[in-house]
């Protein structure tokens, strides 16, 4: 088995890059990797906690908590997130909320690093 | 180098794709993507389907999200799940891009 870390900047609401990288840590996770998701951009908006289901928009909150129990670590840049007026106290259990140094060692000590920007 | 690049726009920028030298080349089309998988261009298969030497992969999650079916995807394609996409980028390629 082996170490995948994926890095996404892309936003929760009109994009579907989250969703992919949610759904590959999930597919990874399953076959018995170690997999690190970090979060960044606008994608740290995931990272807040009191997100609300509606028809049409991706809700990946239960996704995340689920990733958590099977092993995948999350991080949130704390910048980003605070940019955003995402504060340590607004952000999931368990996610860590931390530098950009988090993303970088562990993509240091990966076998596969996969970094989706910005559209 | 055995390089794995993620394709998920319809109107991306081919002219990256073109460029990428590897020893062994694998290319994802997932999210908007999948639809090179798909369409025709008077005629012509996408021109994205064109590389030289690079196995093509096509996300059948996406796909139906889309209203396709696998048999509508070109044949150079192979349709594959999230757990494939998995194998391959832990297995077979080594290293990762998204376009």
């Amino acid at each position: 088995m082996g170490t995948l870390t994926i890095g996404v900047f892309s936003s929760l609401i009109g994009s579907m890059n989250l969703d992919f990288a949610v759904k590959l840590s999930e597919a990874a996770a399953d076959k018995g990797h170690n997999v690190n998701l970090w979060l960044s951009g606008n994608a740290t908006i995931l990272a807040q906690k009191g997100q609300k289901e509606f028809l049409d928009y991706s809700y990946l909150i239960e996704k995340i908590k689920s990733l958590q129990e099977k092993g995948v670590q999350v991080g949130a840049c704390e910048a980003c997130s605070e940019g955003r007026g995402i504060h340590a106290g607004d952000v999931i259990e368990d996610i860590t909320f931390i530098g950009m140094d988090w993303y970088v060692a562990k993509a240091a000590k990966s076998d596969r690093v996969l970094h989706i920007g910005v559209e | 180098m055995k390089l794995g690049v993620f394709y998920s726009e319809l109107r991306g920028n081919h002219d990256v794709l073109f460029r990428l030298k590897a020893e062994k080349l694998g290319i994802f089309l997932v999210s908007n993507g999948i639809y090179h998988a798909i369409i025709k261009e008077k005629g012509e298969p996408s021109p994205v389907l064109q590389k030289q030497g690079a196995d093509y992969y096509v996300l059948s999650e996406d796909l139906q999200t889309r209203g396709f079916s696998t048999d509508e995807v070109d044949s150079n394609v192979k349709v594959v799940t999230y757990s494939d996409i998995a194998d391959h980028i832990m297995n077979d390629y080594d290293k990762l891009a998204w376009l």
